[in-house]
């Protein structure tokens, strides 16, 4: 067999996982052998963190839904305002109530009026 | 009873209201994902998250305007009528639309990504009826479920793609690894008009303090 080299087919395919984790510290952006296995972390935790981000941010309107409630002294519980919501056929979602409570307090307020009737 | 003071919800875009894009939205909603612009960075929308509204100020234009030479009085004044002429005040008014699934707060003049609606085509107009609540500084229109006969006239702006996500899966000491990318279509539009709500019953602060 002739003698072949490898010229620089790895380099190139190292320096494009390089770039990714240019940013992260210490060794996981200057070894190699180090960089390929946080890029690789750093992938599957941002697949996973995806799905979360649905969840936590639910949570957090949830929150902010629950505290507006309580604050304007209409209702004073978020389970029992949600389900009046639901009795009352209205289809906002808590993403929408929660933007409403931190903005327009107002408009929640004349919303819990009329859902608790 | 405590009294509420609306807070900017209905500031101008150029000052940032707690509205800002659907920041869920990006990837998701709203703003996400949302989305905004109007929406606060908590909105997913996504991801996609909250819109990110390109509202051009006309405050930028008329201010290059004036010519810094002599005679500063005259052109100060033409100056403080030009601004004066140049901002009728707009309705101020918001609905919350809901489309592909997902619920949007909706400003006339803003633009919207949204998930990719088959069948328009760019500069098509649209309608949207499926109006959860319109909001003007006074009044709410609450829709149960929906605001009868209530339309958010749109325009279709762009036909495009989201940035693109790398959906990586991998089990450690498995052999097991597998790097798929993602672009999910999408849509922009620009809405141009809430109608259809003046016959609908109103709430207003005023009435509910009987």
């Amino acid at each position: 067999m002739t003698r072949i080299r490898r010229g620089y087919v790895a380099r190139r395919r190292r320096t494009k996982i390089r770039l990714f984790a240019s940013t992260f510290r210490g060794t996981h952006s200057r070894l190699t052998r180090t960089t390929i296995q946080q890029k690789i972390r750093a992938l599957v935790s941002a697949h996973r963190d995806r799905g979360r981000q649905k969840r936590s941010f639910r949570r957090l309107w949830i929150t902010r839904i629950n505290a507006a409630i309580r604050e304007m002294g209409v209702s004073y519980i978020y389970s029992i305002s949600i389900n009046d919501l639901y009795k009352r056929q209205l289809l906002l979602n808590r993403k929408i109530l929660a933007q409403i409570a931190i903005s327009n307090t107002n408009c929640l307020y004349m919303i819990s009026n009329k859902i608790i009737k | 009873m405590a009294t509420f003071t609306t807070v900017s919800f209905f500031s101008t875009p150029t000052t940032t209201a707690s509205l800002t894009s659907n920041f869920k939205n990006q990837s998701f909603f709203v703003s996400k994902t949302n989305k905004p612009t109007f929406f606060s960075p908590i909105s997913l929308t996504c991801s996609p998250l909250l819109q990110k509204s390109s509202y051009v100020s006309k405050f930028s234009e008329t201010e290059a305007l004036p010519v810094i030479e002599s005679q500063p009085d005259s052109e100060l004044t033409q100056v403080a009528e030009f601004t004066d002429v140049e901002t009728p005040k707009p309705e101020q008014i918001f609905a919350v639309v809901m489309i592909g699934g997902r619920q949007y707060i909706v400003f006339p003049g803003r633009f919207l990504t949204t998930q990719r609606l088959k069948g328009a085509n760019v500069n098509d107009k649209i309608i949207l009826n499926k109006v959860l609540l319109i909001g003007t500084k006074t009044t709410t229109y609450i829709g149960q479920p929906v605001v009868t006969n209530a339309a958010v006239h749109a325009v279709v702006e762009d036909q495009g793609l989201n940035p693109k996500v790398i959906v990586y899966k991998y089990k450690k000491k498995k052999n097991y690894r597998r790097n798929i990318g993602h672009r999910q279509p999408n849509t922009r539009i620009r809405i141009t008009g809430i109608t259809g709500y003046q016959d609908f019953p109103a709430v207003t602060l005023d009435s509910l303090k009987h």
